[in-house]
Parts: structure tokens; sequence; C-alpha cells
């Protein structure tokens, strides 16, 4: 019993004690520094390009402009709809995109003749700018909320069956007979198996297609809506409100950065043995 | 008592027509409460007789009997333990030590109890909440050794349990083994490559050779036991050096007769 498991801990440094701002930097680590410090940069030279002249605030707005607006919109209870608007289109939609894509990639994954049946129609879909069937999906389905969801389902469905069948695909063979081996049934090994072994697969997908419903919302209130943050932004790119547009841009840059955020943080929770990057 | 009758298994060439003849006609019985060994070179076929035996592979030809059952499948009298663990990462030990359990229907509160006890069994109770990508080699295989015994199998099929573990570890592995066997004396198949292993672990040692794979040898070894007490002691024995002499002129003559060497 002399084995013990590979963990270790970093050794204590000796020496002096570093100064107040080393000692932060090194709290920090290096790069979250250069991470904060690359936006900060970023912010402060965009303002001052815009407060000198460099810049016209017309065209490029500015950070302070931006958040004035922000603050106002949110002030007034402007902004609310809109985001509710599109949080109700995105929701629906990615959620029947995850509801469908990921039995079908698992299905897709375990069976050679599912897969024949279905490849040729996930890959037309793939390879197509799915953006095309939106006057389809008016047409079909009317300028209401059910034609923006189709688009929504359509872009971010095919991503979680694609991520989910190589989720499938990638799993052990050796657990599944060991877990065969254990008197395991089809289902057992699907349930048990199969889909934790997945998970960190149908969780990449899942953060792709948060990034792809967010597109797709934005496009399909282009078109035909009166709310929503596409609406919104079109709206006030038409009016010269760049600012306004800027609002639009950050609540959904916002939103997606929070869900992939949280989908990692799933992840680390439900995979802690792999990390996946999504792409 | 497990029967093998007539056992042949051919693996079908990715183009179907070529077949490779894994084992030819083999037939061999194995008694309750022995330790037996497959020994033999890579390809000989003996981890193909042993998925065949745990039921996850269906011979070509001929059958297997256990206790006067036919193998049709597998089954919670037996219990493998896999080269490489084969554990699944986002299960604990004892999550792993479980897993069959729950296969097998058995309640929650069952379960914890003997996985428990499995897991004391192979030393590893203080690593019940670790993940196997926390663990070293030997406490992986450890609980692969657990997982299997939890089940309460009357045979213990090993698949080169050891093959991948450092010379140390796996020596170490064998003592605890002989321990874990001299308590309840389970019906043991074991593959290996190694010559001294097979010598050292087994009651019988059956040689397999190559192409097509078939039983070459069965040899009795009549060490006495228990053999973890003074391992030296056994290894260097005269009549030790000599079983592992006679098996090693039995496997170079295989092996230049298959001219390879």
């Amino acid at each position: 019993m002399s084995e013990r498991a590979a963990a270790s801990l970093p050794a204590k440094q000796p020496g002096r004690r570093p100064g107040a701002l080393l000692r932060w930097w090194q709290r920090a680590g290096t790069q979250n520094v250069l991470r904060i410090g690359g936006i900060v940069l970023f912010l402060a030279a965009w303002e001052g390009s815009s407060r000198v002249g460099w810049l016209d605030p017309l065209f490029a707005s500015s950070p302070s402009l931006i958040l004035e607006k922000l603050i106002s919109m949110i002030g007034d209870g402007s902004l609310w709809p809109h985001v509710a608007a599109s949080a109700n289109i995105a929701a629906l939609g990615f959620g029947f995109s995850v509801l469908v894509g990921v039995p079908l990639g698992l299905a897709m994954g375990r069976s050679k003749n599912i897969r024949a049946a279905v490849e040729p129609f996930t890959t037309a879909l793939n390879a197509s700018p799915q953006v095309a069937f939106l006057p389809l999906l008016i047409i079909w389905l009317g300028i209401g909320i059910a034609s923006k969801v189709a688009l929504v389902f359509l872009g971010s469905v095919i991503i979680m069956v694609i991520n989910t069948e190589a989720g499938v695909m990638q799993v052990d063979r050796r657990l599944v007979e060991t877990a065969r081996s254990f008197m395991a049934n089809e289902r057992q090994v699907l349930l048990k198996v199969i889909l934790p072994s997945a998970l960190p697969y149908i969780i990449a997908g899942m953060r792709l297609g948060v990034g792809r419903t967010l597109v797709m919302v934005v496009v399909a209130e282009i078109y035909a809506a009166t709310k929503g943050l596409g609406y919104l932004i079109f709206q006030a790119g038409g009016l010269y409100d760049t600012a306004q547009v800027f609002v639009g841009v950050v609540v959904l840059a916002s939103a997606g950065m929070l869900f992939n955020a949280l989908l990692r943080w799933v992840e680390r929770r439900m995979a802690p043995w792999q990390h996946i990057e999504a792409g | 008592m497990i029967e093998i009758r007539n056992v042949s298994h051919g693996y079908a060439g990715s183009d179907g027509n070529y077949v490779f003849q894994a084992l030819a006609n083999v037939s061999l019985t194995v008694a309750a409460g022995t330790f037996v060994s497959f020994l033999g070179p890579s390809g000989c076929g003996k981890t193909t007789l042993l998925r065949i035996a745990d039921g996850l592979l269906a011979p070509s030809e001929g059958e297997v009997w256990i206790d006067g059952k036919r193998v049709t499948g597998p089954a919670p009298d037996r219990a493998m333990v896999f080269q490489e663990f084969n554990l699944l990462p986002w299960r604990t030990a004892r999550g792993n030590v479980e897993f069959p359990l729950e296969m097998q229907g058995v309640g929650r509160a069952q379960r914890a109890e003997r996985a428990s006890r499995a897991l004391s069994r192979v030393g590893l109770e203080g690593f019940a909440a670790f993940y196997p990508h926390q663990l070293s080699g030997g406490m992986k295989q450890r609980v692969g050794l657990a997982r299997a015994l939890g089940v309460g199998p009357s045979y213990l099929f090993m698949d080169e349990p050891f093959g991948a573990l450092d010379p140390q570890i796996r020596e170490m592995m064998q003592i605890e083994l002989m321990k874990l066997w001299d308590n309840d004396r389970k019906t043991v198949i074991f593959v290996t490559h190694s010559v001294d292993e097979a010598v050292f672990l087994s009651d019988r040692v059956v040689m397999f050779g190559t192409s097509p794979g078939r039983v070459v040898a069965d040899l009795a070894i009549d060490l006495p036991r228990p053999r973890w007490e003074d391992d030296e002691a056994i290894k260097t024995s005269a009549k030790f050096i000599q079983y592992r002499n006679d098996i090693w002129r039995l496997l170079k003559q295989q092996l230049s007769g298959m001219g390879t060497v």
C-alpha cells in the first residue's frame, strides 16, 4: 500500500515578501492581468480617440456614450421588452434544438442504419446557410414568433446533432464492453456509459449552439419584427443612433458570454477528467 | 467447473472474405477452485477464449458450459478484470465498484455496503471518493479488482490484469492477489504473457500457440501454498526454476516453429 495519489502541493517560496502590486499580480495570475489590462486599454483608446476627435462619435460612438445610453434605457424601461422578446425566441429555439438534437445525435452515433438515413439531411443542412430558409419559414409559419423560433432551431440543432454524434463515436468501446460484461442492458449502456461519456461533446455543442442562436435571433428580428434586440439594433442603425446599436450588441455579447461561462462551469462540474474546447 | 468444448473462433477481415483464425478446436476443463493461467504469445487467442468464456463473444464453433449451463452471454456468477482497467472516468472508485451492482438492480444501501467491503478488501477504503484520474495505475487496477469482487462471482476472469503496471507494482499486486485468493479460492482464469507470473500464481498453466490459436501444453504447478508469505523463497526454489525453464523451452519451440525467431 505504498502508492499515493499523484497530488502534490506547490512548495512555499522562501525569501523576501514581494511588494503589494507584485503580490496582487501573482495572486491574480499573469494571464488574468493581461486579459483585463487588454480590455481596459482598448476601452481607454476608444474613449480617448472619440474625445480628441480622431473618431467621429456619430459613427463610432464611445464607451461613455454607450454606457449612458444603456443606463437610460434600463432606467426608462425601454430596453426590457426587447430583451424579453429576444430571450423568449432564443430559449425556445435553443431548447428545442437540444431536445431534438441530442437524442437524434445519440441515435445516429449508435446505429449505422439511422446514420445512413439521416446523414444526407444533416450534411445538407449543415452545408447550407440556414438564414436562407427564413423567407420560407415566414411563408409557412407567419411573421410571429414561430418562424423566428424555427430559424434559431435550424441554426442550432445541426450543431447539437453533429457534436452529440461525434461524442458517441468517440466513446471508448472497452467501456461499453466492460458494462456489458457486468450485465448492463442496451438502455443501461446508453444512459450510464454512452451519455456520460459524450457529455463533454454535448456541452461543447451547446456552447457553439448558443453563439449560433444569438446570430439567428438577430437575423430573424431584422425581418418582420416590432420588438427584440435585432429590431432595436437595426432600427437604431437606420437612425444613426450608434450608441443604441452598441447597447444591443453589448447586451447580446454579454448574454453569449454569460451562457458560455455557465456551460463551461457545468462541464467542469460534470466532466472534471477532461476539457474539450468548443470549436 | 468450466468446460470449453471444441471452441473455434475466426475474426472476419475488413473485406469480409479474409478470416483470421484466432482459435482452432480448443477443448479444456477447469475445475472449481483452481487458479489457471492462460500463457502464450500475442495473437494466440487466449484473450479471445476468455471473452468467449465470459459470454462477451459468441464462438464461431463449439460451446462453453459453466456449472452445467451453456454460456450465451455475461452472467453474474463471473466477473472480468481488464488489462486497461476500463474504469468509468466520471465515477469515483466507489461509483465504479457500485456500477455492476447497479446494473444488476441491487438496492442503494446494499450497494454501498458491498462496495465498501470490496474496496477495503483491496486496501482502498481511504480512496473511495477519488476519481480514476487521481489514482495511480496500481490503485486503478485495485478498483478494477474490487469491482469484480463486489459482484461476488464464483469465477474471476483476469485479462492480463497487471500487464500495464510497473514491474515492482506488478509483483506487489501478484502477492495481494494471492492473499485475496487464499481467502476464498475462487476459480480464476488469468491471462498473461509472463512466465514467472503464471508459475507463481497458478495451480495450472495452459500454454497456447499461434496460427491458429490452440493449446500446446498443459502443466500442473505443484508449489506449496500460501505463496505470498515468503514469495522470494518460492521464486528461488529449484521447483519454481524447473517449471520456469520447462515453460520457456516450450515457448521457444513455439516461436521457432513460427519462424519468427
